[in-house]
Protein backbone atom coordinates (compact mmCIF):
# COMPACT_ATOMS: atom_id res chain seq x y z
CA UNK A 1 0.00 0.00 0.00
CA UNK A 2 1.07 3.26 -1.21
CA UNK A 3 0.36 6.51 1.52
CA UNK A 4 0.13 10.38 0.23
CA UNK A 5 3.06 11.79 -0.07
CA UNK A 6 3.49 14.56 2.81
CA UNK A 7 4.62 16.71 0.20
CA UNK A 8 5.94 16.61 -3.21
CA UNK A 9 7.85 18.67 -6.52
CA UNK A 10 6.32 17.81 -9.52
CA UNK A 11 8.12 18.98 -12.57
CA UNK A 12 9.86 21.38 -10.85
CA UNK A 13 12.11 24.00 -11.81
CA UNK A 14 14.22 25.29 -8.83
CA UNK A 15 16.58 28.46 -8.18
CA UNK A 16 17.10 32.23 -6.85
CA UNK A 17 16.16 35.18 -9.29
CA UNK A 18 14.76 33.96 -12.45
CA UNK A 19 17.26 31.22 -13.57
CA UNK A 20 16.90 27.75 -12.35
CA UNK A 21 19.69 25.88 -11.23
CA UNK A 22 17.87 22.38 -11.80
CA UNK A 23 14.94 22.07 -14.22
CA UNK A 24 12.58 18.75 -14.58
CA UNK A 25 12.93 17.75 -10.33
CA UNK A 26 10.62 15.16 -9.55
CA UNK A 27 10.40 14.55 -5.73
CA UNK A 28 7.94 13.14 -2.70
CA UNK A 29 8.44 12.55 0.58
CA UNK A 30 5.86 10.38 2.26
CA UNK A 31 5.43 9.71 5.92
CA UNK A 32 8.36 7.49 7.83
CA UNK A 33 10.52 7.96 4.78
CA UNK A 34 14.48 8.93 4.80
CA UNK A 35 15.59 10.82 1.96
CA UNK A 36 19.37 11.92 1.70
CA UNK A 37 19.85 14.79 -1.16
CA UNK A 38 23.57 14.41 -2.12
CA UNK A 39 26.05 16.02 -4.40
CA UNK A 40 29.07 18.32 -4.58
CA UNK A 41 29.21 21.74 -2.40
CA UNK A 42 26.86 24.30 -4.59
CA UNK A 43 24.95 21.90 -6.33
CA UNK A 44 21.76 22.92 -6.01
CA UNK A 45 20.54 20.60 -2.83
CA UNK A 46 19.59 23.18 -0.16
CA UNK A 47 17.59 24.82 -3.43
CA UNK A 48 15.85 21.64 -3.60
CA UNK A 49 15.11 21.40 0.20
CA UNK A 50 14.06 24.92 0.42
CA UNK A 51 11.58 24.64 -2.88
CA UNK A 52 9.98 21.45 -1.35
CA UNK A 53 9.63 23.13 2.27
CA UNK A 54 7.64 26.18 0.52
CA UNK A 55 10.47 28.44 1.48
CA UNK A 56 11.62 28.76 -1.72
CA UNK A 57 9.41 30.12 -4.78
CA UNK A 58 9.12 27.50 -7.87
CA UNK A 59 10.41 29.06 -11.06
CA UNK A 60 8.25 26.37 -12.70
CA UNK A 61 6.16 22.98 -12.04
CA UNK A 62 4.00 22.71 -8.60
CA UNK A 63 4.66 21.98 -5.49
CA UNK A 64 2.17 19.74 -4.13
CA UNK A 65 0.89 19.09 0.09
CA UNK A 66 -1.98 17.56 0.77
CA UNK A 67 -2.80 18.79 3.90
CA UNK A 68 -0.98 21.10 6.38
CA UNK A 69 2.44 19.64 7.36
CA UNK A 70 4.08 20.39 10.81
CA UNK A 71 7.85 20.82 9.28
CA UNK A 72 11.03 20.54 11.47
CA UNK A 73 13.82 22.69 9.72
CA UNK A 74 17.51 22.63 11.27
CA UNK A 75 19.90 24.72 9.06
CA UNK A 76 23.93 24.01 8.80
CA UNK A 77 24.84 24.72 12.10
CA UNK A 78 27.63 27.36 10.63
CA UNK A 79 24.28 29.53 9.19
CA UNK A 80 23.58 30.37 13.22
CA UNK A 81 25.10 33.26 14.64
CA UNK A 82 26.34 32.11 18.12
CA UNK A 83 27.08 35.69 18.93
CA UNK A 84 23.15 35.62 20.17
CA UNK A 85 23.29 34.45 24.25
CA UNK A 86 20.74 32.43 23.91
CA UNK A 87 20.75 29.29 26.03
CA UNK A 88 20.39 25.85 24.98
CA UNK A 89 16.61 26.30 26.34
CA UNK A 90 16.13 29.54 24.79
CA UNK A 91 17.25 27.77 21.29
CA UNK A 92 15.08 24.90 21.81
CA UNK A 93 11.39 26.99 22.76
CA UNK A 94 12.14 28.89 19.76
CA UNK A 95 10.96 25.85 17.67
CA UNK A 96 7.42 26.97 19.25
CA UNK A 97 7.75 30.51 18.06
CA UNK A 98 6.06 29.60 14.32
CA UNK A 99 2.87 27.59 15.67
CA UNK A 100 2.09 29.94 18.63
CA UNK A 101 1.84 32.98 16.42
CA UNK A 102 2.38 36.69 17.19
CA UNK A 103 1.32 38.38 20.89
CA UNK A 104 1.28 35.00 22.19
CA UNK A 105 3.52 33.78 24.86
CA UNK A 106 4.75 30.04 25.81
CA UNK A 107 2.79 28.32 28.08
CA UNK A 108 3.18 25.03 30.31
CA UNK A 109 2.31 22.58 27.05
CA UNK A 110 5.01 24.53 25.18
CA UNK A 111 7.48 24.00 27.92
CA UNK A 112 6.89 20.39 28.26
CA UNK A 113 7.36 19.90 24.35
CA UNK A 114 10.55 22.07 24.63
CA UNK A 115 11.55 19.48 27.62
CA UNK A 116 10.28 16.36 25.55
CA UNK A 117 12.49 17.27 22.38
CA UNK A 118 15.79 18.03 24.91
CA UNK A 119 14.85 14.81 26.41
CA UNK A 120 14.78 13.20 22.54
CA UNK A 121 18.23 13.99 21.51
CA UNK A 122 20.04 13.67 25.00
CA UNK A 123 20.95 17.25 25.81
CA UNK A 124 18.43 18.26 28.91
CA UNK A 125 21.14 18.64 31.08
CA UNK A 126 22.48 21.49 29.05
CA UNK A 127 19.04 23.15 29.39
CA UNK A 128 20.84 26.06 31.11
CA UNK A 129 24.21 26.34 28.98
CA UNK A 130 25.14 29.38 26.29
CA UNK A 131 24.73 27.61 23.03
CA UNK A 132 27.91 29.61 22.00
CA UNK A 133 29.95 27.74 24.63
CA UNK A 134 28.59 24.40 22.85
CA UNK A 135 30.85 21.72 20.53
CA UNK A 136 29.95 21.39 17.35
CA UNK A 137 27.84 18.08 17.69
CA UNK A 138 26.08 19.85 21.27
CA UNK A 139 25.15 22.68 18.99
CA UNK A 140 23.94 19.91 16.56
CA UNK A 141 21.74 18.50 18.80
CA UNK A 142 20.37 21.89 20.04
CA UNK A 143 18.98 22.98 16.90
CA UNK A 144 17.74 19.49 16.02
CA UNK A 145 15.93 20.05 19.87
CA UNK A 146 14.41 23.20 18.55
CA UNK A 147 12.92 21.36 15.31
CA UNK A 148 11.23 18.60 17.32
CA UNK A 149 10.50 21.21 19.75
CA UNK A 150 7.30 22.14 16.91
CA UNK A 151 6.48 18.42 17.21
CA UNK A 152 7.19 18.05 13.55
CA UNK A 153 5.40 15.12 10.86
CA UNK A 154 8.84 15.90 9.14
CA UNK A 155 12.04 17.05 10.10
CA UNK A 156 14.34 18.64 7.06
CA UNK A 157 18.03 18.81 8.06
CA UNK A 158 20.60 20.80 6.21
CA UNK A 159 24.30 19.19 5.87
CA UNK A 160 24.31 18.27 9.56
CA UNK A 161 27.59 16.40 9.87
CA UNK A 162 29.71 19.23 8.28
CA UNK A 163 33.07 19.32 9.90
CA UNK A 164 32.07 17.30 12.68
CA UNK A 165 34.63 14.70 13.80
CA UNK A 166 33.79 10.93 13.08
CA UNK A 167 32.44 10.39 17.34
CA UNK A 168 30.20 13.35 16.60
CA UNK A 169 29.33 12.59 13.01
CA UNK A 170 28.39 9.40 14.04
CA UNK A 171 26.51 10.41 17.45
CA UNK A 172 24.64 12.85 15.01
CA UNK A 173 23.67 10.56 12.60
CA UNK A 174 22.48 8.01 15.49
CA UNK A 175 20.04 10.76 16.77
CA UNK A 176 18.84 10.98 13.21
CA UNK A 177 18.27 7.47 12.35
CA UNK A 178 16.71 6.92 16.07
CA UNK A 179 14.08 9.82 15.01
CA UNK A 180 13.26 7.97 12.19
CA UNK A 181 13.21 4.62 13.63
CA UNK A 182 10.22 6.39 16.05
CA UNK A 183 8.30 7.46 12.69
CA UNK A 184 9.65 10.70 11.66
CA UNK A 185 9.80 11.72 8.28
CA UNK A 186 13.05 13.19 7.67
CA UNK A 187 15.10 14.83 4.68
CA UNK A 188 18.88 15.35 4.46
CA UNK A 189 20.80 17.47 2.46
CA UNK A 190 24.70 16.24 2.80
CA UNK A 191 27.78 15.93 0.15
CA UNK A 192 29.07 13.16 1.51
CA UNK A 193 27.46 9.72 0.61
CA UNK A 194 29.06 8.10 3.47
CA UNK A 195 27.44 10.11 5.72
CA UNK A 196 23.90 9.27 5.02
CA UNK A 197 24.46 5.60 2.79
CA UNK A 198 23.37 3.65 5.78
CA UNK A 199 20.65 5.13 6.89
CA UNK A 200 18.89 6.41 3.86
CA UNK A 201 15.31 4.95 2.40
CA UNK A 202 15.66 6.96 -0.40
CA UNK A 203 18.59 8.68 -2.21
CA UNK A 204 18.67 12.20 -4.28
CA UNK A 205 21.73 12.80 -6.19
CA UNK A 206 21.95 16.42 -7.10
CA UNK A 207 24.25 18.26 -9.11
CA UNK A 208 23.47 21.47 -11.25
CA UNK A 209 26.54 21.25 -13.05
CA UNK A 210 25.97 18.13 -14.90
CA UNK A 211 21.99 19.19 -14.91
CA UNK A 212 21.53 15.60 -12.70
CA UNK A 213 18.54 15.00 -10.34
CA UNK A 214 18.17 11.88 -9.99
CA UNK A 215 16.19 10.07 -6.87
CA UNK A 216 15.04 6.47 -6.17
CA UNK A 217 14.83 4.11 -3.15
CA UNK A 218 18.64 3.66 -1.68
CA UNK A 219 19.40 -0.09 -2.74
CA UNK A 220 18.49 0.82 -6.72
CA UNK A 221 20.66 4.72 -6.46
CA UNK A 222 23.40 2.96 -4.98
CA UNK A 223 24.11 0.51 -8.18
CA UNK A 224 27.25 1.52 -10.29
CA UNK A 225 25.48 2.94 -13.12
CA UNK A 226 23.53 5.07 -10.66
CA UNK A 227 26.69 5.96 -8.74
CA UNK A 228 28.59 6.80 -11.97
CA UNK A 229 26.47 9.61 -12.84
CA UNK A 230 26.92 11.66 -9.56
CA UNK A 231 30.77 10.97 -9.07
CA UNK A 232 31.79 10.95 -13.01
CA UNK A 233 33.41 8.21 -12.48
CA UNK A 234 33.40 4.13 -11.45
CA UNK A 235 32.51 3.28 -8.16
CA UNK A 236 30.73 1.09 -5.77
CA UNK A 237 29.51 0.50 -2.22
CA UNK A 238 31.37 -1.90 -0.11
CA UNK A 239 30.38 -3.24 3.05
CA UNK A 240 33.18 -2.80 5.57
CA UNK A 241 32.92 -3.74 9.58
CA UNK A 242 29.55 -3.26 9.01
CA UNK A 243 29.29 0.11 7.62
CA UNK A 244 29.04 1.18 4.35
CA UNK A 245 31.40 3.12 2.20
CA UNK A 246 31.95 4.45 -1.10
CA UNK A 247 35.17 3.62 -2.90
CA UNK A 248 36.89 3.85 -6.24
CA UNK A 249 35.68 0.63 -8.26
CA UNK A 250 38.75 -1.16 -8.62
CA UNK A 251 39.94 -1.83 -11.97
CA UNK A 252 41.26 -5.28 -12.68
CA UNK A 253 39.76 -7.30 -10.31
CA UNK A 254 42.41 -7.13 -7.63
CA UNK A 255 41.44 -6.33 -4.24
CA UNK B 1 25.57 80.15 45.25
CA UNK B 2 27.32 76.94 45.15
CA UNK B 3 27.33 74.71 41.85
CA UNK B 4 24.26 72.16 43.54
CA UNK B 5 22.28 75.68 44.27
CA UNK B 6 22.52 76.87 40.87
CA UNK B 7 21.45 73.58 39.45
CA UNK B 8 18.71 73.57 41.39
CA UNK B 9 17.68 76.85 40.40
CA UNK B 10 17.81 75.94 36.85
CA UNK B 11 15.51 72.96 37.28
CA UNK B 12 13.56 74.77 34.45
CA UNK B 13 16.27 74.63 31.93
CA UNK B 14 17.62 70.78 32.48
CA UNK B 15 14.07 69.16 33.57
CA UNK B 16 12.94 68.32 30.04
CA UNK B 17 16.02 67.70 28.45
CA UNK B 18 17.27 65.23 31.26
CA UNK B 19 14.21 63.62 31.00
CA UNK B 20 14.49 62.88 27.24
CA UNK B 21 17.95 62.24 27.11
CA UNK B 22 17.27 59.20 29.80
CA UNK B 23 14.39 58.59 27.54
CA UNK B 24 16.71 58.46 24.72
CA UNK B 25 19.24 56.38 26.31
CA UNK B 26 17.08 53.60 27.46
CA UNK B 27 15.49 53.06 24.03
CA UNK B 28 18.75 53.39 22.29
CA UNK B 29 20.54 51.05 24.54
CA UNK B 30 17.74 48.49 24.33
CA UNK B 31 17.80 48.39 20.59
CA UNK B 32 21.47 48.97 20.36
CA UNK B 33 21.78 45.17 21.87
CA UNK B 34 19.78 43.82 18.64
CA UNK B 35 21.84 46.17 16.49
CA UNK B 36 25.40 45.03 17.86
CA UNK B 37 23.75 41.35 17.69
CA UNK B 38 22.81 41.28 14.08
CA UNK B 39 26.09 42.84 13.30
CA UNK B 40 24.37 46.28 11.64
CA UNK B 41 26.35 48.77 13.84
CA UNK B 42 27.11 50.55 10.47
CA UNK B 43 23.61 50.45 9.35
CA UNK B 44 22.62 52.47 12.31
CA UNK B 45 25.60 55.22 11.52
CA UNK B 46 24.39 55.62 8.21
CA UNK B 47 20.14 55.87 9.23
CA UNK B 48 21.01 58.73 12.04
CA UNK B 49 23.00 60.65 8.98
CA UNK B 50 19.86 59.46 6.74
CA UNK B 51 17.61 61.17 9.79
CA UNK B 52 19.68 64.10 9.91
CA UNK B 53 19.71 64.27 5.70
CA UNK B 54 15.60 64.10 5.99
CA UNK B 55 16.22 67.09 8.14
CA UNK B 56 18.28 69.25 5.96
CA UNK B 57 16.11 68.52 2.73
CA UNK B 58 13.24 69.50 5.18
CA UNK B 59 14.63 72.86 5.67
CA UNK B 60 15.73 73.33 2.21
CA UNK B 61 12.52 72.81 0.89
CA UNK B 62 10.94 75.14 3.61
CA UNK B 63 13.73 77.73 2.33
CA UNK B 64 13.41 77.35 -1.58
CA UNK B 65 9.39 76.60 -1.02
CA UNK B 66 8.59 79.56 0.89
CA UNK B 67 6.86 77.06 3.12
CA UNK B 68 6.56 77.65 6.91
CA UNK B 69 9.75 76.81 8.20
CA UNK B 70 10.43 76.47 11.66
CA UNK B 71 7.29 73.81 13.13
CA UNK B 72 9.40 71.40 14.84
CA UNK B 73 7.26 68.35 14.13
CA UNK B 74 7.35 69.24 10.39
CA UNK B 75 11.27 68.52 10.52
CA UNK B 76 10.88 65.92 12.95
CA UNK B 77 8.39 63.91 10.51
CA UNK B 78 11.01 64.38 7.53
CA UNK B 79 13.80 63.28 9.96
CA UNK B 80 11.54 60.05 10.60
CA UNK B 81 10.33 59.39 6.95
CA UNK B 82 13.77 59.57 5.78
CA UNK B 83 15.02 57.25 8.93
CA UNK B 84 12.18 54.65 8.17
CA UNK B 85 12.33 54.43 4.70
CA UNK B 86 16.49 54.37 4.98
CA UNK B 87 15.84 51.43 7.17
CA UNK B 88 13.71 49.84 5.32
CA UNK B 89 15.69 50.12 2.02
CA UNK B 90 18.87 49.34 3.42
CA UNK B 91 17.08 46.14 5.57
CA UNK B 92 15.92 44.85 2.19
CA UNK B 93 18.03 46.25 -0.55
CA UNK B 94 20.52 43.45 -0.57
CA UNK B 95 22.61 43.67 -4.20
CA UNK B 96 23.78 39.98 -5.12
CA UNK B 97 27.10 40.90 -6.61
CA UNK B 98 27.93 42.96 -3.38
CA UNK B 99 28.56 42.68 0.27
CA UNK B 100 25.89 44.39 2.22
CA UNK B 101 28.53 46.58 3.88
CA UNK B 102 29.26 48.27 0.52
CA UNK B 103 25.20 49.65 0.39
CA UNK B 104 25.50 50.58 3.87
CA UNK B 105 28.78 52.42 3.50
CA UNK B 106 26.94 54.35 0.42
CA UNK B 107 24.11 55.42 2.08
CA UNK B 108 26.35 57.37 4.66
CA UNK B 109 28.84 58.85 2.66
CA UNK B 110 25.96 60.37 0.30
CA UNK B 111 23.91 61.40 3.24
CA UNK B 112 26.91 62.40 4.67
CA UNK B 113 28.13 64.62 2.13
CA UNK B 114 24.35 65.60 1.42
CA UNK B 115 23.95 66.98 4.86
CA UNK B 116 27.45 69.16 4.82
CA UNK B 117 26.22 70.76 1.48
CA UNK B 118 22.74 71.43 3.26
CA UNK B 119 24.49 73.28 6.04
CA UNK B 120 26.54 75.13 3.52
CA UNK B 121 23.44 76.35 1.86
CA UNK B 122 21.24 76.68 4.70
CA UNK B 123 23.41 79.74 6.45
CA UNK B 124 21.06 80.43 8.73
CA UNK B 125 20.22 77.57 10.32
CA UNK B 126 24.12 75.95 9.92
CA UNK B 127 24.62 76.15 13.84
CA UNK B 128 21.50 74.53 15.05
CA UNK B 129 22.46 71.55 11.99
CA UNK B 130 26.30 71.15 13.84
CA UNK B 131 24.21 70.78 16.97
CA UNK B 132 22.18 68.36 16.04
CA UNK B 133 25.26 66.20 14.19
CA UNK B 134 27.74 66.66 17.16
CA UNK B 135 25.21 66.57 20.06
CA UNK B 136 24.85 70.15 21.61
CA UNK B 137 21.08 69.72 20.82
CA UNK B 138 20.01 70.39 24.47
CA UNK B 139 17.22 72.25 24.90
CA UNK B 140 14.04 70.27 24.68
CA UNK B 141 10.84 71.90 24.53
CA UNK B 142 8.08 69.89 26.22
CA UNK B 143 6.28 68.52 22.64
CA UNK B 144 9.32 67.18 21.91
CA UNK B 145 9.55 65.46 25.04
CA UNK B 146 6.03 63.93 24.87
CA UNK B 147 7.11 63.02 20.92
CA UNK B 148 10.62 61.09 22.19
CA UNK B 149 8.17 59.90 24.76
CA UNK B 150 5.83 58.73 22.92
CA UNK B 151 8.27 56.97 20.67
CA UNK B 152 9.98 55.25 23.54
CA UNK B 153 6.05 53.85 24.29
CA UNK B 154 6.11 52.83 20.58
CA UNK B 155 9.03 51.07 20.47
CA UNK B 156 8.73 49.06 23.89
CA UNK B 157 5.15 47.98 22.79
CA UNK B 158 6.53 46.39 19.69
CA UNK B 159 9.46 44.91 20.85
CA UNK B 160 6.88 43.55 24.17
CA UNK B 161 4.21 42.47 21.63
CA UNK B 162 6.56 40.79 19.04
CA UNK B 163 10.10 40.04 21.14
CA UNK B 164 10.13 36.56 20.71
CA UNK B 165 9.40 36.58 16.62
CA UNK B 166 12.11 39.48 16.18
CA UNK B 167 14.47 37.75 18.40
CA UNK B 168 13.86 34.27 15.99
CA UNK B 169 13.79 36.23 13.08
CA UNK B 170 17.14 37.95 13.78
CA UNK B 171 18.90 34.76 15.22
CA UNK B 172 18.22 32.33 12.38
CA UNK B 173 15.92 34.31 9.54
CA UNK B 174 16.83 31.08 7.41
CA UNK B 175 15.04 28.70 9.26
CA UNK B 176 11.99 31.44 10.07
CA UNK B 177 11.81 31.42 6.77
CA UNK B 178 11.89 27.79 6.09
CA UNK B 179 9.42 27.43 8.83
CA UNK B 180 7.10 30.18 7.16
CA UNK B 181 7.60 32.90 8.57
CA UNK B 182 7.31 36.12 6.89
CA UNK B 183 11.03 37.57 7.59
CA UNK B 184 10.63 40.76 5.96
CA UNK B 185 8.00 41.76 7.74
CA UNK B 186 9.58 41.06 10.94
CA UNK B 187 12.55 42.85 9.83
CA UNK B 188 10.13 45.69 8.74
CA UNK B 189 8.97 46.06 12.08
CA UNK B 190 12.90 45.87 13.67
CA UNK B 191 14.25 49.06 11.09
CA UNK B 192 10.45 51.30 11.67
CA UNK B 193 11.68 50.77 15.41
CA UNK B 194 15.05 52.03 14.95
CA UNK B 195 13.87 54.39 12.04
CA UNK B 196 11.82 55.91 14.50
CA UNK B 197 13.89 55.75 17.55
CA UNK B 198 16.83 57.14 15.74
CA UNK B 199 15.48 60.76 14.59
CA UNK B 200 13.61 60.96 17.58
CA UNK B 201 16.63 60.48 19.79
CA UNK B 202 18.70 62.38 17.42
CA UNK B 203 16.63 65.72 18.05
CA UNK B 204 17.30 65.39 21.69
CA UNK B 205 21.18 65.15 22.04
CA UNK B 206 22.52 64.73 18.59
CA UNK B 207 23.59 62.02 16.18
CA UNK B 208 26.86 61.44 17.18
CA UNK B 209 25.68 60.49 20.57
CA UNK B 210 23.18 58.69 19.08
CA UNK B 211 25.41 56.48 17.06
CA UNK B 212 27.16 55.68 20.56
CA UNK B 213 24.29 54.65 22.27
CA UNK B 214 23.26 52.34 20.15
CA UNK B 215 26.37 50.99 20.36
CA UNK B 216 28.50 51.28 23.81
CA UNK B 217 25.62 50.24 25.76
CA UNK B 218 25.02 47.04 24.20
CA UNK B 219 28.55 46.43 24.50
CA UNK B 220 29.08 46.86 27.57
CA UNK B 221 25.55 44.89 28.49
CA UNK B 222 27.26 41.87 26.25
CA UNK B 223 31.03 41.62 28.15
CA UNK B 224 29.21 41.03 30.98
CA UNK B 225 27.96 37.27 29.58
CA UNK B 226 24.22 38.35 30.44
CA UNK B 227 21.33 36.61 28.52
CA UNK B 228 19.50 38.47 26.11
CA UNK B 229 16.56 39.66 28.03
CA UNK B 230 18.76 40.73 31.50
CA UNK B 231 21.05 42.07 28.17
CA UNK B 232 18.86 44.27 27.13
CA UNK B 233 17.60 45.86 30.93
CA UNK B 234 21.33 46.44 31.25
CA UNK B 235 21.97 47.81 27.89
CA UNK B 236 18.44 50.25 28.78
CA UNK B 237 20.65 50.94 32.08
CA UNK B 238 23.51 51.58 30.45
CA UNK B 239 21.99 53.85 27.75
CA UNK B 240 20.17 55.92 30.47
CA UNK B 241 23.50 56.18 32.59
CA UNK B 242 25.64 57.38 29.96
CA UNK B 243 22.70 60.34 28.76
CA UNK B 244 21.89 61.28 32.25
CA UNK B 245 24.95 61.22 33.70
CA UNK B 246 26.57 62.82 30.56
CA UNK B 247 23.87 65.24 30.30
CA UNK B 248 25.15 66.17 34.46
CA UNK B 249 28.68 66.02 33.82
CA UNK B 250 28.49 68.26 31.24
CA UNK B 251 26.84 70.49 33.00
CA UNK B 252 28.54 71.31 35.98
CA UNK B 253 31.88 70.64 33.82
CA UNK B 254 31.30 73.02 31.14
CA UNK B 255 31.77 70.26 28.73
CA UNK B 256 30.20 69.63 25.17
CA UNK B 257 27.21 67.40 25.96
CA UNK B 258 27.17 64.95 23.16
CA UNK B 259 30.42 64.35 23.54
CA UNK B 260 30.44 63.91 27.24
CA UNK B 261 27.40 61.31 26.86
CA UNK B 262 30.04 59.34 24.54
CA UNK B 263 32.82 59.39 26.60
CA UNK B 264 30.49 58.18 29.65
CA UNK B 265 29.51 55.51 27.57
CA UNK B 266 32.61 54.46 26.35
CA UNK B 267 33.75 54.74 29.95
CA UNK B 268 31.18 52.37 30.98
CA UNK B 269 32.58 49.52 28.35
CA UNK B 270 35.22 49.18 30.79
CA UNK B 271 34.37 46.80 33.28
CA UNK B 272 32.84 44.12 30.99
CA UNK B 273 35.89 44.73 28.84
CA UNK B 274 38.20 44.20 32.07
CA UNK B 275 36.22 41.12 33.21
CA UNK B 276 36.80 39.60 29.52
CA UNK B 277 39.81 40.21 29.14
CA UNK B 278 40.70 37.94 32.61
CA UNK B 279 38.89 34.61 30.73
Amino acid sequence: MTTTPLISLRDAAVGYGRRPLLRAVNVQVRPGDFLALVGPNGGGKTTVLRSLLGALPLLGGAREQPRPVRVGYVPQRDHVDAVWPFTVGEVAAMGRTPGLGPLRRPGPADRAAVERALDRVGIAELRGRPYAELSGGQRQRTLIARALAAEPELLAVDEPTNGMDPAAELSTMEVLRALHGGGLAVVMVSHRLDAVVAHAVTLGFVDRERALFRVGPAAEMLRPGALAELYGREVEVREEAGRRVVLPAARGGGP
Amino acid sequence: MSALAGFWAARELWQAPLLASGIAGAMLGFLGVYVVLRRIVFVSAALTQVSTLGLVVGLFLEERLHIEAEHAHHQLGMAMGFAVVGALLLGAWRPRRLPAEASVGAAWVVASALVVLGIARLVHVSHDLSGMVFGNAVAVPPEELWLIGGVGLACAALHAAFGKELRFVSFDPETARALGMRVWLWDAIFSLSIGLAIPAAARVVGALPVFALLTLPAAAALLWRLRLGPALWAAGGFGVLSAVGGYLASWFGETPTGATMVALAALLVLPGAALRGRG
